[in-house]
């Protein structure tokens, strides 16, 4: 017997390759069998015969042998593949290790980019992606009414409104209704501090609308007073207070002095408004008792539940036929008023949508800025290796194979930055919230789970084929043969690839510059508003809430006496300036009134809506309000006395004649025969809704004449704000125990508040940005400083023959600046076409702001100039003995 | 030449299989020819048994296998015996002499 001279085999057999080879080698046995029998004397037919018969199951062999082959050459395959891959890992780990400062810059950038990708979807995923916690969320409309002749507006629907609607319409399984108007609520533990919780009060048709079930006990099944006594608990507050006793319901919780039965918990979850602690029942018998009154008073926030088949274009034509039958029946209170329903959805996401979707455009430019510039570095360095590359094929790697080499370094890549960045992605996202507390409702839970890690992965494998695939194509575009022959940086090495780089280079300024004036815009915003005159000075004022509850609190004066007991003993402190209260502090909102002016001709259907604030103490005085004609409120305004009453110079100047208002008297709320009250002093405008609201008419009424608010923000100008504070907290201990101070802080951080949303979306955008410009510099710089690199012969040559150093300088920064410029106009004009999306997020500037687009031209230039002399400078130390021996 | 009426359990045809190729590399045929050379016709393996096993053992890469040309210049279906296949001819054989040593005392006439 010889040794088998091994033959080529290749590694993959293919099914029918499989089949021919049982057969051959099935074949030679039986052949060799035969020829044996045969020298042994036997004829052929017999020893055919006998050599079959030997073998036994010809056939079950065949298919045997063929299915086992069948599995081995999977198996080969399969460890082929993982061998290779893990060759190309190791070999990539090896390449990225040789190049430190390239694999660290990749990192980074991939890192940074696709970690602001991952943080923004994980916000864009829990506000507009997931489902809100309720049931069949896609018919679940909010109902509106809007102002009388006033189309656009959204207003909550009044008591008597709102059951009509419900009783009229067709189109909805059911109307529900809710109130967050409650303010917060007093619970008061047995043996313990009292507390502030947050409180909604809904009515049974509420929960039904929403589909959702009480995960213990039941919600509200009565509106008629059969659950007056009743509260229904969040699963949070039943988890943190009542330390998730699965016996709960049944138990009593003394809220706002009353003693309450939990009936039910609530699933885990669920939220109506924002982390509310205590579901209470909305009891609107008295108001429907008294429709002509209460008809004007709108404050029920109304859900419907489309039913099954009705479009929404049904549902809204249903409630405008109810709107209409109510304008002519109740022309006073509904005249001009149309219901309009609106996707919860939609109602929940407005304001959010166009920020969070605008906010993941500028992530996805970082990133692909970030590709670009990966690309660029990539490609830099494929071409430096085209001789490795060249070698590797000549030694019998194949095209595909130095491809998926080249892949799966740029893979291995961006899957370590897809990590990092995710990892930075969640701390981001948890600094960010904490840091700005209140910018989203609570009703979105923004954090990274399955389905954004996915994402995150996706984008990840698509950075990496997008800046691995076009290099590793284009390296082996150019022959192999041309790589080896030219000995590395040849001048083809410089060319080739150039254009690429080019655009590449000119896309990456354009992007940048198109973020840095989005980010711009919103910069020049913000500083606006911060410099807005807020009509009222915020420095050194400290502000707590405090709420009176309980029956001793039922009657006005009792209320007043509290009050005036508690600002008196705080004015007395040292440190308290002056020390007042009001029912709602500027910048956070405004309630209103209507207003009917003695002497002036009444419209019933178009009285004056007017901001309405109780105050007490020297609220005025504490926050700086200046007057600005008749007088404050004082000791001569009692309780029972005649009713006084201020405006502010934007309501004086626009319903009453010059000068004209103090002294007029007027009427406020919907009844036309309350009674007169007498202007008596002009104060000046305040920021009341918001830094970015002008200034509406607004009344003051003194709270001891109109206390309509059980809870107070008490107001004190001090000189230390924690001796105000404390000097407070003794005040009210003195006057009432039981009574709890919430939301303690300084006017300036309710102010700062209001720009919480603001500041937040600025910071990201302002980040983004930076990150580009940062980004497609290193690009610029890192796409000339290799040119130079390559090109050292060349300017040493031009050196030694007498060229300048200004003059190669010169040579070098032309190409990088005539790039920069390209993309610079390309985006400006790109920035011009966007700015437009931003409009709405925008104060005091146009979206065509020229200011900011000289700015960020002006910054870009300086900044690409730098990143193109830097590179070039070097080109002048080139010693031109030296690079030409280089070669 | 007589043959075992008894059918040759498939592990006990594995451990035949490898202690053939334990010296060289070697195709079906010769295999079959070499069993029934050592055995003196005791222990031959029927054809179907024999490549059923070969290619078992291809598949668990005991053997590995690779074309060849034969002693009278065919092409052939070589098997040669991997490092893993050796390692288990050896601890196969350890098995086989403790048992075969065993049911010999056993059956000797006392």
């Amino acid at each position: 017997m010889t040794r088998p001279r091994p033959s080529f085999r290749f590694p993959w057999r293919s099914r029918a390759d499989i089949a021919r080879e049982v057969d051959a080698e099935l074949a030679f046995h039986l052949d060799m069998r035969v020829r044996e029998l045969v020298a042994g004397g036997m004829n052929a037919d017999d020893a055919r015969r006998a050599a079959a018969a030997e073998f036994g199951d010809l056939e079950g062999t065949r298919a045997y042998c063929r299915a086992a082959d069948a599995r081995s050459a999977r198996a080969t395959r399969a460890a082929d593949r993982l061998t290779e891959w893990r060759q190309d890992a190791r070999y990539a780990v090896r390449t990225m290790r040789r190049s430190p400062t390239f694999s660290a810059i990749s990192l980074l950038t991939l890192a940074l980019a696709i970690g602001a990708n991952t943080a923004i979807f994980s916000v864009v995923r829990a506000v507009l992606l997931r489902p809100l916690p309720y049931a069949d969320t896609g018919r679940l409309v909010v109902v509106t009414e809007s102002w009388p002749f006033d189309p656009g507006t959204h207003a909550p629907l009044s008591p008597p409104d709102y059951v009509d609607y419900r009783a009229q319409q067709h189109a909805f399984t059911d109307l529900g209704a809710y109130s967050t108007a409650m303010g917060p609520v007093v619970w008061q533990p047995a043996g313990a501090d009292p507390t502030t919780l947050t409180g909604i009060s809904a009515d049974a048709h509420l929960f039904r609308v929403l589909g959702v079930e009480a995960a213990l006990g039941r919600t509200f099944d009565d509106d008629m007073g059969g659950d007056s006594s009743s509260v229904v608990i969040s699963s949070g507050f039943w988890q943190r207070a009542l330390g998730s006793d699965p016996r709960a319901v049944g138990r009593r919780l003394v809220l706002n002095g009353r003693s309450m039965t939990v009936i039910g918990v609530m699933p885990r979850g669920f939220v109506l408004d924002r982390t509310e602690d205590v579901y209470l029942p909305l009891d609107i018998r008295d108001d429907l008792a008294r429709p002509e009154t209460t008809r004007k008073q709108h404050w029920l926030l109304v859900i419907g539940r489309l039913r099954a088949g009705v479009s929404l274009e049904a549902g809204r034509a249903d409630l405008a036929v109810v709107a209409h039958r109510l304008a002519v029946e109740y022309p006073a209170a509904d005249s001009g008023r149309n219901a309009i329903a609106t996707p919860l959805h939609q109602r929940a996401t407005g304001n959010l949508r166009t920020p969070l979707l605008l906010l993941q455009a500028a992530a996805a430019i970082v990133l692909l800025i970030a590709c670009a510039n990966l690309m660029n570095l990539t490609l830099s360095r494929t071409i430096g290796r085209r001789q490795e590359l060249a070698l590797r094929a000549a030694l019998g790697a194949g095209r595909g194979r130095i491809i998926r080499q080249l892949l799966t370094e740029s893979l291995l890549l961006s899957v370590a930055g897809g990590a990092l960045g995710v990892a930075l992605a969640i701390a981001a996202t948890r600094a960010l919230l904490a840091i700005n507390p209140g910018t989203l409702p609570p009703l979105f839970a923004v954090g990274v789970d399955r389905q954004v890690l996915g994402f995150s992965v996706l984008v990840s494998v698509a950075a990496g084929a997008l800046f691995g695939l076009i290099p590793a194509l284009h390296a082996m575009g150019a022959g192999v043969n041309d790589a080896l022959k030219e000995g590395g940086r040849g001048a083809n090495a410089t060319r080739s690839g150039a254009g690429v780089r080019r655009v590449l280079v000119t896309a990456q300024v354009a992007r940048a510059v198109m973020l840095l004036v989005g980010a711009g815009l919103l910069t020049r915003s913000f500083t606006g508003l911060t410099r807005v005159r807020l009509g009222f000075e915020p420095e050194h004022v400290v502000t707590a809430q405090l709420r009176v509850s309980g029956p001793r609190y039922d009657s006005i004066p009792m209320t007043n006496a509290f009050y005036d007991a508690v600002l008196g003993e705080v004015a007395r402190a040292p440190a308290v300036i002056a020390a007042g209260a009001a029912t709602i502090l500027p910048t956070q909102g405004s309630v209103s009134t209507s207003m009917r002016i003695e002497g002036q001709p009444v419209d019933e259907s178009r009285l004056p809506d007017m901001a309405y604030v109780a105050i007490r103490g020297h609220y005025l005085e504490a926050m700086r309000i200046p007057l600005l004609a008749g007088r404050r409120f004082d000791v001569s305004d009692t309780p029972d006395g005649p009713k006084r009453v201020l405006v502010n110079e934007t309501a004086a100047r626009r319903y009453f004649r010059d000068g004209d208002a103090v002294g007029t008297r007027i009427r406020i709320g919907p009844n036309p025969n309350g009674e007169w009250m007498t202007i008596v002093g002009v104060v000046g405008d305040v920021r009341s809704a918001g830094l970015d609201q002008p200034p509406v008419p607004t009344l003051y009424v003194d709270h001891a004449q109109e206390a309509w608010s059980h809870t107070l923000s008490v107001v004190m100008r001090a000189s230390d704000a924690r001796a105000a504070i404390d000097a407070l907290r003794r005040a009210v201990k003195d006057v009432d125990p039981s009574l709890p101070l919430r939301n303690i802080e300084p006017m300036a951080d309710v102010v700062g508040a209001s720009l919480a949303a603001r500041r937040f979306a600025l910071g990201l955008a302002g980040s983004f940005a930076g990150l580009a410009l940062v980004l497609a510099t290193l690009g610029i710089y890192g796409v000339l400083a290799y040119e130079v690199s390559t090109r050292t012969r060349e300017f040493g040559v031009r050196l030694a023959l007498g060229a300048t150093p200004a003059s190669v300088v010169a040579l070098v920064a032309r190409r990088g600046l005539a790039w920069s410029i390209v993309g610079l106009a390309l985006g400006i004009a790109g920035a011009v076409a966007g700015a437009r999306l931003l409009a709405g997020a925008l104060y005091g500037v146009g979206p065509l702001d020229v200011t900011t687009y000289a700015l960020v031209a002006a910054g870009s230039l300086l900044v690409v100039t730098v990143a193109s002399v830097v590179p070039a400078h070097r080109a002048t130390r080139v010693d031109p003995l030296s690079s030409m021996r280089s070669e | 030449m007589s043959r075992t009426p008894s059918e040759l359990l498939q592990g006990t045809v594995d451990i035949l299989i490898l202690r053939a190729l334990a010296w060289e590399p070697m195709h079906g045929y010769a295999i079959s020819r070499w069993l029934d050379a050592r055995s003196n016709g005791v222990l031959a393996v029927d054809g179907a048994a024999l490549y059923q096993a070969l290619h078992r053992l291809e598949e668990r890469r005991l053997v590995s296998a690779s074309w060849g040309t034969s002693e009278n210049n065919r092409k052939a279906k070589y098997y040669t015996l991997t490092a893993a296949g050796r390692s288990r001819l050896r601890a196969e054989s350890a098995v086989w002499r403790t048992y075969a040593e065993a049911v010999t005392k056993v059956l000797k006439p006392a």
